[in-house]
């Protein structure tokens, strides 16, 4: 795991000498394929990370013995997983700003990272919630049995046990969430999709442009699955296969 | 000072009912259980005897009725439940060890976060109780590498590591092979002579006759017989009581 996110930052720093070796049109722009690249990752680590954390909030909040918080989640992942995300990025972007408070100034990358936290949020909701369901109602009786508070239940056994099951899932939504961050261009977040399309435009070159985009994705996505297939065998210590 | 001779009443249960839906499953029950005792609580299944042991940690909660553990009365309040839940552990029938923490983590969790015991301390008093049944050495392996009955001697260490009071056991070998069940009730016959309080849900009559020291026999919801286990198996009162022995008779 450790190998892996190392392997990541020195793909991503080192990134920029190679590519400035190619040919033109790539080697000129290879800074400018690297900042790309940076821009990429941190919005999908930024937004991945935010989404883990709504996800397991929401998942919670639709397994909940309250109705209203049961609803409100309900209607949050029926939202988001009804309208197209490149929507919800206009809306973000757009709508967000004139509800700000006086002063507060969001980027566009900010505007990015909330639009993607909460899309994948909704798409995470639903595996944690099977993750949770999928704990046996006796591990909750043995810890319940203990005296364990039922903070103190969800968090020492019912979380551990039912990540081991949504793992796979959320590491399916943050290799998704990886290539949908390309949709940020749309706002004008400078991130790898938005410069391959300015470096095929200033050199009419469409074609060794997007060929490098696709590699440098596919290079990033395969870092990330790594990472999560890594963190899965590291949780899947006790379990009979 | 006196009184120390008489053993202490440390659970004391009255009229409890409970229902699922329609089905009645504790009819107005009622017992007092000693400090030291050891109860084999039988019957048939569906009688309401493993119903009746999950009402005493709030694992179901009664419907009406009163149940005392230890001066403390058991209801919505949350403390009174924490407190008793301290003094108060069970084992379960399909042992329910946490499967994603080592044998070890399963012994010391609650002593952790419970009684904010430090981990050291914890760790120590756990390898003195997984010797205690015997099983130090798989102190680092998960549950899923042991067998069932080594998985429930852990689940009693851990009941144990809690320095309870009382100890339930719900029918804690009725999920192993027969050549498991031996080791099982040998680490429960060690603890019946500690001097813990203890109750048992058990279809091993053997054990019941050879280590209780009082038997309570379950029909229907209600408790039909509250004897002696030579008055219980030698001269049961009541038909049901007789009609039961004669099915479950064979093999001791």
């Amino acid at each position: 795991m450790f190998a892996a996110m190392i392997g990541l930052l020195v793909v991503l720093w080192g990134m920029a000498i190679p590519l400035s070796a190619v040919p033109a049109p790539i080697g000129p722009a290879a800074e400018q394929f690297a900042d790309g690249a940076r821009v990429t990752v941190s919005l999908t680590l930024i937004s991945g990370s935010a989404g883990v954390l709504i996800g397991v909030l929401a998942g919670l909040g639709k397994l909940s013995p309250l109705r209203l918080l049961r609803w409100f989640c309900d209607g949050y992942v029926w939202l988001i997983r009804g309208t197209p995300l490149l929507l919800q990025i206009l809306f973000v972007w757009l709508a967000l700003p004139t509800i700000m408070p006086e002063g507060v100034e969001l980027s566009d990358f900010a505007c990015a990272a909330i639009a993607l936290s909460l899309n994948v949020g909704a798409y995470n909701t639903e595996c944690v919630r099977a993750g949770i369901l999928a704990v046996p109602a006796g591990q909750v009786e043995a810890a319940r049995a203990l005296g364990l508070t039922p903070l103190q239940t969800f968090l020492d056994v019912v979380l551990p046990q039912s990540m081991r099951v949504a793992l796979p899932a959320l590491a399916n939504n943050l290799a998704s969430l990886v290539k949908d961050s390309s949709l940020a261009y749309a706002i004008s977040v400078v991130e790898l999709t938005m410069v391959g399309y300015r470096v095929q435009a200033e050199s009419y070159q469409p074609i060794p442009v997007f060929i490098t985009i696709a590699v440098i994705y596919l290079i990033l996505t395969t870092a990330f699955t790594t990472l999560t297939a890594a963190l899965e065998a590291q949780l899947d210590v006790g379990q009979r296969r | 000072m006196d009184s120390a001779a008489a053993p202490r009443p440390i659970i004391d249960v009255r009229k409890v009912a409970k229902h699922f839906g329609s089905f009645h499953a504790l009819r107005d029950v009622s017992a007092t259980f000693h400090e030291g005792q050891v109860t084999a609580i039988v019957g048939p299944s569906g009688s309401g005897k493993s119903t009746f042991l999950r009402t005493l940690n709030r694992l179901e909660a009664h419907d009406s009725g009163e149940i005392v553990i230890d001066g403390m009365t058991l209801d919505d309040d949350v403390r009174n439940l924490a407190a008793i839940r301290r003094e108060v552990g069970m084992v379960f029938q399909s042992f329910n060890l946490f499967s994603h923490l080592t044998i070890l983590r399963n012994v010391t969790l609650a002593p952790i976060r419970v009684r904010r015991m430090s981990r050291e301390a914890a760790e120590a008093r756990a390898m003195a109780l997984l010797e205690r049944v015997g099983l130090k050495s798989q102190a680092a392996k998960y549950p899923v590498q042991l067998s069932g009955g080594q998985q429930q001697r852990v689940a009693i260490a851990r009941a144990l590591a809690m320095d309870p009071k009382v100890l339930l056991f719900d029918e804690p070998t009725s999920a192993l092979d027969p050549e498991m069940v031996n080791e099982v009730l040998a680490v429960m016959r060690e603890l019946a002579h500690s001097g813990i309080t203890m109750l048992v849900v058990t279809h091993e009559m053997g054990f019941a006759r050879e280590v209780a020291d009082r038997i309570l026999f379950f029909d229907e919801g209600a408790i039909l017989e509250d004897t002696s286990p030579a008055n219980f198996f030698s001269n049961p009162a009541h038909e049901r009581a007789r009609a039961f022995l004669s099915q479950v008779r064979h093999g001791y």
